[in-house]
């Protein structure tokens, strides 16, 4: 196939979202530190601290994305078994980090997501993601040119040992059920697009659902989640979803303006994460808010649209990466609306954290680079 | 494809239904969510209007008396703070003398939460410690009273109590206005409630501080004093003391003193709260014999006699079959002028005084009582409210139509018994028989200090009423000279003045081992214009006290003072 121009749409949609994200970090960041200053009694945090590091983080995201679209998609194929290794072995040594309670692996509420020092951190959850991505489209790809998609062997020996293995990992280990939503999402979505015959796509949804009721039945946190959900529940997760829904409901129509948001001096936790997204409803309201869900919904309508015309490898590879980012979208925004119960899971591109966004930028980047490998050009 | 047909119908689905969520939230429930919003994002705090401060003159000049600081308590909550940080702080505060408690005590049961570790801690002190305060330990400020002259004129200024309220004295009658009205902040507040400038709904009201008064007292005069009866007292062996320093051409109190008294900063340190009445203005008692210039001044502000009059006194009279003697009962016997009968203090004398103001020589005249009621009551005041600014006493005078109103009652009224009333009423009322008959309400407020500091002086009172012509006045400032005849006072000033004992009361009857003593003067350059009047008293429980002995010579140690600190220039001629 030859290569042609990308649809540069992805790569506008994606640094605009960015960018947003950089001017609500802006406004809310002074409002952050104070707070954290004051609850922890530190001096740390100055009034840019957070703006700078999300600066830096668009800086990098921006890097990953264009590294992403020059990164020979022979490389990946011949390296994607390599990759997911690594992404596995990341994952399985912070698990022996924890376990050695080693001050390497950092632990918050009894999940250890990061590896790392208190200069510099990294989540290898986010690798895992871009890995299962390269690898499963892959293994999809290889295996339908051999016809040997359906066999045991040959491809749901490797497809469940990865995808059980990933969760395993994020689930258990990390207790992070919003990562695992999103790494749900990319093995259903890789699998749905790979052209397995239906009744194993639906057995796979099947098995995954029970698997994760079951994991919220053993785990106390999260059944607490979910009866806060049902109304009640332990308090700091209800009244962080009342909080949300208070930012969001105050936004009206259009906002309070920058700056303004006084949730985000404090009453709304993780105001610069997680909840972002309300923030944004109270700063920007409902105009803003659509304005945000159609840039999210364009972008992913791009992914959708050059499978089509993609090869079996590609093809797999986008609607990977199409799950991972709606998976992230429509669970944070559900969540914040208080659609569904509360889950830890940041908004692509927008909320604050370098390692999330570094690796939305490159899965996206992936796609920017398939869409230019398409039968014909797609507009 | 129809797969990805699939993908893209499931996108617009869980888009749809965000969308129609967030029109919910944020068109439809709005209203809510801002109604919401306001009432946790809101908060009221009040303003706290400055007290006003107190000052006292020194000569012309105001001078601060009590006055504000703010002091700092530190406030430790066990359930989060470390037993190790609050013991490195207590270190550093235990230095100084504002801890209250210790590290055990603190943590002696750790359920307890927000415990206060030290308190008072003056600002140059707290400044040493604020950079140490750990999280988990609070500092609150609060404002306190500084009472630079110590405990100098403790009954007159009061205190504040911990609530900020003020109590007795100045700082609880004039609360109000030293208090002033605090305002009022509406602030939108972050979650640690600190105010925001976000929105446009936030409401200040200011705070009106509370007026700096400048009382009438001299903190001269009072100091002098205070030391003078204190002294006396200490030498006698007595415990009640109480006198005044009054002008009497303005009705000005220039010194005012109740023993026992207290520490208005340390005010929970007393035995008996009794100490923090004021016996000047609240407590009423018999003023004895200083009744006598009452009597015979209005006996003779009615023509009824002269200072010449003469009447036989026989060292006792007989009033409706019962006999009242004289204190000295052998002395000035047979025919006797009204100004010996004053100069001897002759109860014998007040009485055929009341006997002339009813217009008889022999009895007491229902008449009689009712002039010598509405001299006593209307004229001098005696038996109602000054209406000083500050709290007092009323007393009581019965009135001559009361079914208790015998012509005894009336007898023992002549030389100040059987009637209830206090110093202060005294003071004034007795100061308009001496400065030419105008009767000035009491004050002690001189004026105000202003925001700029310049003090405004309160407007000039002039006499409420007169009590006697300006002759009877002169009339009574010679009879009440004379009866300090042979005290050899310089010649070049004048001064006069009386003595009054009364038996204390005890079980409703007069009893013979304790009296309440006084003595009240005037001193001048000149007969014609008194510039002070001084009252003084004393009482001590179950022990006997002498006016003449005991407490005339607290006047008698004043006189002077008080003539050099005024600068009264001597008259050239000497008196008279």
């Amino acid at each position: 196939m030859r290569k042609h121009k990308a649809d540069y749409f992805i790569g506008l949609v994606t640094l605009t979202l960015m960018a947003v994200g950089l001017v609500v970090i802006f406004a809310i960041g002074p409002q952050r530190a104070n707070f954290l200053n004051s609850a922890l009694g530190v001096e740390k945090y100055s009034d840019n601290y957070f703006f700078i590091h999300q600066l830096i983080s668009v800086g990098l995201s921006i890097i990953a994305f264009f590294i992403a679209t020059k990164l020979p998609v022979k490389f990946l194929h011949k390296y994607a078994k390599w990759i997911m290794l690594v992404a596995l072995i990341l994952n399985a040594a912070l698990a022996g980090l924890a376990l050695m309670k080693s001050s390497l692996a950092i632990c918050q509420l009894g999940g250890c997501r990061w590896i790392g020092t208190a200069g510099f951190s990294f989540q290898p959850a986010e690798f895992l993601k871009v890995a299962l991505v390269i690898y499963l489209a892959d293994l999809m790809a290889r295996r339908k040119e051999e016809g040997e998609l359906e066999s045991f062997w040959g491809f749901w020996w490797p497809y469940i040992l990865v995808s059980g293995l990933s969760l395993f990992f994020v689930v258990i280990f990390q207790k992070d059920l919003g990562t695992g939503l999103t790494i749900v999402a990319i093995i259903l979505a890789t699998l749905f697009m790979s052209g397995v015959r239906l009744r194993y796509f639906v057995a796979a949804v099947g098995i995954l659902g029970f698997l994760g009721v079951m994991s919220i039945v053993i785990s106390p946190h999260r059944m607490e989640r979910l009866s806060t959900f049902k109304g009640g529940g332990d308090s700091d997760s209800s009244y962080h979803i009342d909080n949300a829904l208070l930012a969001i409901g105050t936004g009206g129509l259009f906002g309070v303006g920058v700056g303004n948001s006084v949730q985000a001096t404090g009453y709304l936790p993780e105001s610069i994460n997680d909840s972002v997204f309300a923030v944004m409803g109270e700063t920007f309201g409902f105009f803003g808010l659509c304005l945000l869900i159609l840039a999210f919904t364009f972008l992913l309508m791009r992914l959708l649209k050059m499978i089509p015309f993609l090869d079996a490898e590609k093809g797999i590879m986008v609607a990977g990466v199409f799950g991972w980012v709606m998976a992230q979208v429509v669970v944070n925004v559900a969540a914040m609306t208080g659609l569904i119960p509360l889950t830890g899971i940041t908004l692509p591109l927008l909320s604050y954290g370098g390692t999330s966004m570094m690796f939305v930028a490159f899965a996206l980047g992936l796609a920017s680079q398939c869409s230019s490998y398409t039968e014909r050009i797609v507009r | 494809m129809k797969r990805v047909k699939f993908l893209r119908l499931c996108l617009v689905l869980a888009v749809a239904v965000i969308l129609t969520k967030l029109f919910q939230i944020q068109i439809l429930e709005h209203d809510f969510y801002v109604a919401k919003a306001e009432a946790e994002h809101t908060s009221l705090y009040d303003i706290v209007a400055k007290r006003g401060e107190i000052y006292m003159l020194d000569g012309e000049e105001p001078v601060p008396v009590v006055l504000n600081t703010t002091v700092f308590s530190v406030i430790v909550d066990p359930q989060t703070v470390s037993r190790e940080a609050v013991s490195e702080l207590l270190s550093k505060i235990e230095k100084s003398r504002w801890a209250v408690s210790s590290v055990d005590e603190i943590f002696e049961d750790e359920s307890r939460r927000y415990l206060v570790i030290a308190k008072n801690i003056p600002r140059a002190d707290y400044l040493k410690i604020a950079e140490e305060v750990p999280g988990g330990a609070y500092v609150k400020s609060s404002n306190q009273r500084v009472y630079a002259e110590g405990d100098l004129a403790a009954s007159t200024l009061g205190f504040v109590n911990a609530d900020g309220v003020g109590q007795y004295g100045v700082e609880g009658a004039l609360n109000k206005e030293l208090a002033g009205k605090n305002g009022m902040l509406k602030t939108i507040t972050d979650v640690n409630k600190v105010a925001l400038s976000i929105g446009d709904d936030n409401i200040r009201i200011p705070a009106e501080d509370g007026k700096n008064i400048v009382l009438t007292v001299d903190r001269n005069i009072q100091k002098k004093v205070e030391d003078v009866l204190s002294q006396h007292m200490k030498d006698l062996g007595i415990s009640h003391g109480s006198a005044m320093v009054y002008d009497p051409n303005s009705g000005k109190v220039m010194a005012m003193v109740s023993f026992p008294s207290y520490s208005p900063a340390n005010y929970g340190a007393v035995e008996d709260a009794s100490v923090y009445v004021n016996d000047v203005l609240e407590t009423p008692y018999e003023p004895g014999s200083i009744c006598k210039g009452f009597t015979m001044a209005s006996a003779i502000n009615e023509g009824k006699m002269t200072p010449e009059t003469t009447y036989y006194n026989e060292g006792t009279t007989m009033v409706d079959g019962w006999p009242i003697d004289n204190a000295q009962k052998e002395k000035q016997l047979g025919e006797i002028t009204m100004r010996t009968a004053l100069q001897w203090s002759l109860n014998t004398g007040s009485v055929q005084a009341l006997r002339l103001l009813g217009g008889s020589t022999t009895e007491i005249t229902q008449r009689g009582k009712e002039l010598l009621y509405d001299y006593y009551y209307n004229h001098y005041g005696l038996g109602q409210p000054t209406g000083i600014e500050l709290y007092e006493n009323t007393g009581t005078v019965v009135p001559p139509d009361s079914e208790y109103a015998y012509n005894s009652t009336y007898a023992n009224m002549t030389f100040g018994q059987g009637l209830n009333v206090t110093m202060v009423q005294v003071a004034s009322g007795w100061s308009s028989l001496i400065n030419g008959g105008y009767y000035y309400q009491p004050t002690v407020i001189a004026g105000y200090i202003d925001k700029n500091g310049n003090f405004k002086k309160a407007e000039k009172k002039e006499p409420v009423r007169t009590t006697v012509t300006p002759e009877t006045s002169a009339t009574m400032r010679g009879m009440l000279h004379d009866t300090r005849w042979w005290m050899g006072d310089p010649e070049e000033y004048y001064f006069g003045g009386k003595t009054g004992t009364a038996q204390a009361i005890r079980d409703g009857a007069y009893v013979m081992d304790e009296f309440v003593s006084g003595y009240i003067g005037f001193g001048g350059a000149s007969q014609d214009h008194p510039e002070y009047v001084i009252i003084v008293k004393m009482w001590e429980k179950g022990r006997t006290t002498s006016s003449e002995e005991e407490v005339r010579p607290v006047f008698e140690d004043l006189k002077m003072w008080m003539i050099d600190y005024l600068r009264i220039k001597p008259n050239k001629g000497g008196a008279e």
